[in-house]
């Protein structure tokens, strides 16, 4: 089979991996060396596909052969789907090829489990082993832990990566046994776990190196780094009748046990020759949209997943999460901005993180009016019932949140229409 | 000393081309005691190219130095934010950058700290201005697009004695680019690469070209590149950036015959990967030119399939998230394993 129709059939069989993130690598750079390639904290999309979403990696599978037959999965074995297998030195060749094109900042590399979990693991580091020594390449590199594989394989893996991601798919043991009979959210956990200790302990040693310097300026003498963009997981949403609840408390789980960096929510995307169970709708987006929103304002803001969302069910698709939290709280607001604590202004619906700092060093120098407001470009239209101001008082303060509601309601987004 | 002019003099006309002349007379009137009102700055960088650009070039009249000039002050921040700012290129009816930055100086030097705070007038005009920037100086980071350098193969052996950082590099050097049959480029491209030449041609709203030539020299380490713009270009052999204004005919020239004969096999298999790696079951069009607004799409050499596939997905494609090439294809399961 020629490159070019493995590389159309194995970046098919990739795109239900939600991350494309290109972000939190340390600072590196070419000038002056062999070899090829800089990163540094911040991610670029370099594209962006007619779905709005980013293209910063070359996100591939080494292989969509596939033991397995998880039943939301593309690649399962009892998929009847073109397969392919590109070599390791395939993946490099187009990874460097693409890259000094300008059209990645790295690659992304999973793959079906072949053989077994450790020769899967091998064949994935084998792509990184190559173009991190051989051809001395400093661009992002991101690999997909296979959660079975054994433990010296993923030190070797987080040493080559600079994000590692074990993905857990279906956050409750019950969706696991029917969907994904052959994974154990057991080993996929253990797996986060051993991720989350190398990275420690690769952050202690740098912590040490930073206040002991070793004598040598030699850098191999330097504590070794360890997927030092940190690891993430990703959720499939809809698949099952799994709640938001659920999704957002076993996130808010595993940002605490594991500190990943992320957790993407993936809604689902009907696939072809779909299993019996399985929906055959249009991948719930605002559903996934809302999630998103509330994982960041549990990474952000402060606020706690039960919060949000206090009983069993899902969050809100009409209104956002930090609005819909502030007309249930409403003897919390109005805020106001010339006294209140910043974290308390940061629940502000309307008043981004940004602006709370703005805010905040414009009150050390003189009182916040409403016009700064405006100045600023908060979302004056939403946070006028919530606000207090030297100049402003809602009028409205005592309008109850059902009518508050109602005329905070955006109306739907266009986009969001189904066929 | 000349005094400052009084009401009613003539202004003070000061022209600058960049943030460095700009400084350096504002100093001046800043020591000098004269106010914003009573200076006319010109742009010349917008002239730039312009035929006519060098008849405010002569000697620049400006206030006589006094004897012990109080010292200006600005805070580190302040004055990066000012620096940033001046990059943007005002469109019609927007204030000239010159004129912005130093009535900011001024004000902070008469003590109003809030000035350059994104909740004052001008703060606020120079946050957004220092915010478009950063956003163009990022498209440019993203949204360029090297090819392969035509003239490559002649001047790659020139440069051959150069001694050029990674000559020594595992993979020997690439001296018969080009002449090799496809199969065997095909098979050793990463290696006959590492020292090829790259092309750019990049149309940045901003003032943002070295922004970009740095970042790209941080990643591309020995290979040199070339990018042209409409008003300036640079090329980094390297080891060091070579800025030229205006560009060079001969490289605008060169780099849209790179981009117009669509290079080779590479960007193919980029357009395949940019078409597979889509889900029409997602078809968003606000978020996507939200992100890559339109004015980029025909430098892409993606560009001209975004609309052929959203046509695809509104017309039945987004009922399954697979690439509708890939399900023709014919397909395999496979045994349960014996595992
Ligand atoms: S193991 Fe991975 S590739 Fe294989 S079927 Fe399960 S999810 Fe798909």
């Amino acid at each position: 089979m020629e490159l070019i129709d493995k590389l159309s059939i194995l970046a098919d069989a990739a795109k239900y991996d939600a991350s494309c993130a290109s972000s939190g690598a340390p600072n590196r750079s070419s000038r002056g060396k062999a070899g090829l390639g800089a990163s540094s904290g911040m991610g670029i999309c370099h594209s962006f596909t007619p779905d709005g979403r980013c293209v910063s990696l070359l996100k591939v599978l080494l292989t969509n052969f596939c033991l397995y037959d998880c039943q939301y999965c593309i690649n399962r074995r009892s998929s009847n789907i073109p397969r392919a297998r590109f070599t390791p030195e395939e993946v490099v060749r187009l990874t460097l090829s693409f890259y000094r094109r300008n059209t990645i900042s790295g690659l992304f590399l999973s793959s079906g489990i072949i053989r077994s979990s450790d020769y899967t693991m091998e064949q994935l580091i084998q792509v990184a082993r190559l173009l991190r020594e051989t051809h001395q390449f400093r661009g992002y590199i991101h690999l997909k832990a296979i959660p079975e594989a054994d433990p010296k394989l993923l030190e070797e893996a987080g040493r080559y990566a600079d994000r590692l991601s074990a993905n857990i798919e279906l956050p409750t043991l019950a969706s696991l046994k029917t969907l994904a009979p052959e994974k154990e959210l057991g080993t996929i956990h253990s797996a986060m776990g051993q991720i989350r200790q190398g990275i420690d302990a690769a952050n202690d040693a740098a912590t040490q190196d930073a206040k002991q310097p070793p004598r040598s300026a030699n850098p191999k003498r330097l504590a070794p780094r360890y997927a030092p963009g940190g690891q993430s997981t990703q959720m499939i949403v809809g698949a099952d009748a799994t709640d938001d609840r659920t999704i957002l408390q076993s996130a808010e789980q595993l940002y605490r046990d594991f500190r990943l960096k992320r957790v993407y929510y993936s809604a689902f995307s009907p696939i072809p020759e779909r299993p019996a169970g399985l929906p055959q709708a249009a991948p719930p987006l605002l559903r996934e949209h809302r999630l998103y929103q509330a994982d960041f304002l549990i990474r952000g803001y402060g606020f706690a997943a039960a919060e949000l969302l206090g009983k069993p069910g899902n969050l809100e698709l009409e209104i956002d999460p930090k609005l819909a939290w502030a007309l249930t709280h409403r003897d919390t607001f109005p805020v106001d901005l010339n006294r209140a604590e910043p974290a308390l202004i940061a629940r502000v619906p309307g008043i981004g993180l940004r602006s709370v700092q703005r805010l905040v060093e414009l009150r050390r120098q003189r009182k916040i009016r409403f016009q700064d407001l405006i100045a600023l470009r908060c979302r004056v239209e939403t946070l006028r019932p919530f606000v207090v101001t030297q100049d402003y008082r809602p009028a409205d303060g005592q309008r109850d949140s059902a009518r508050l509601r109602q005329q905070l309601t955006a109306p739907q987004p266009a986009q969001m229409a189904l066929w | 000393m000349t005094p400052a002019p009084s009401a009613g003099a003539m202004p003070w006309v000061v022209p600058a081309a960049d943030f460095g002349q700009w400084r350096d007379a504002a100093r001046r009137l800043l020591q000098a005691g004269v106010p914003p009102a009573a200076v006319v700055w010109e742009d010349t960088r917008e002239s730039q190219g312009d035929l006519f650009a060098d008849t405010t070039a002569g000697a620049i009249r400006l206030p006589e130095p006094s004897v012990a000039p109080a010292p200006v002050r600005i805070g580190r921040e302040d004055l990066a934010l000012l620096e940033r700012a001046s990059r943007y290129r005002s469109g019609d009816g927007e204030q000239n950058r010159w004129a912005l930055l130093y009535r900011v100086m001024w004000r902070l030097h008469h003590g109003e700290r809030d000035a350059t705070h994104p909740a004052d007038s001008d703060g606020r005009v120079l946050h957004q201005r220092r915010h478009a920037v950063k956003r163009e100086a990022h498209h440019m980071h993203a949204f360029l697009r090297f090819y392969r350098d035509a003239t490559d193969g002649d001047e790659a052996d020139a440069r051959g004695s150069q001694d050029a950082p990674g000559g020594e590099s595992l993979h020997g050097r690439a001296d018969c680019l080009g002449r090799k049959d496809d199969r065997d480029r095909e098979n050793d491209l990463g290696v006959e690469e590492s020292q090829a030449s790259f092309i750019a041609w990049f149309e940045p709203a901003h003032d943002v070209l070295d922004l970009g030539a740095e970042h790209f020299a941080d990643r591309l380490g020995g290979n040199p590149f070339l990018i042209a713009t409409p008003r300036n270009g640079v090329a980094w052999d390297g080891q060091h950036l070579d800025y030229r204004t205006p560009c060079p005919p001969a490289w605008t020239a060169r780099a849209r015959a790179a981009q117009a004969a669509g290079e080779d096999s590479e960007h193919a298999l980029w357009r395949t990967y940019f078409v597979s790696t889509f889900n029409p079951a997602r078809l968003n069009h606000r978020v996507m030119t939200q992100h890559m607004p339109q004015r980029f799409w025909r430098h892409l050499s993606e560009g001209d399939l975004i609309p052929a596939l959203e046509a695809r997905a509104r017309h039945g494609g987004r009922r399954l998230a697979q690439e509708a090439s890939v399900g023709e294809r014919k397909g395999k399961t496979l045994p349960p394993s014996r595992r």
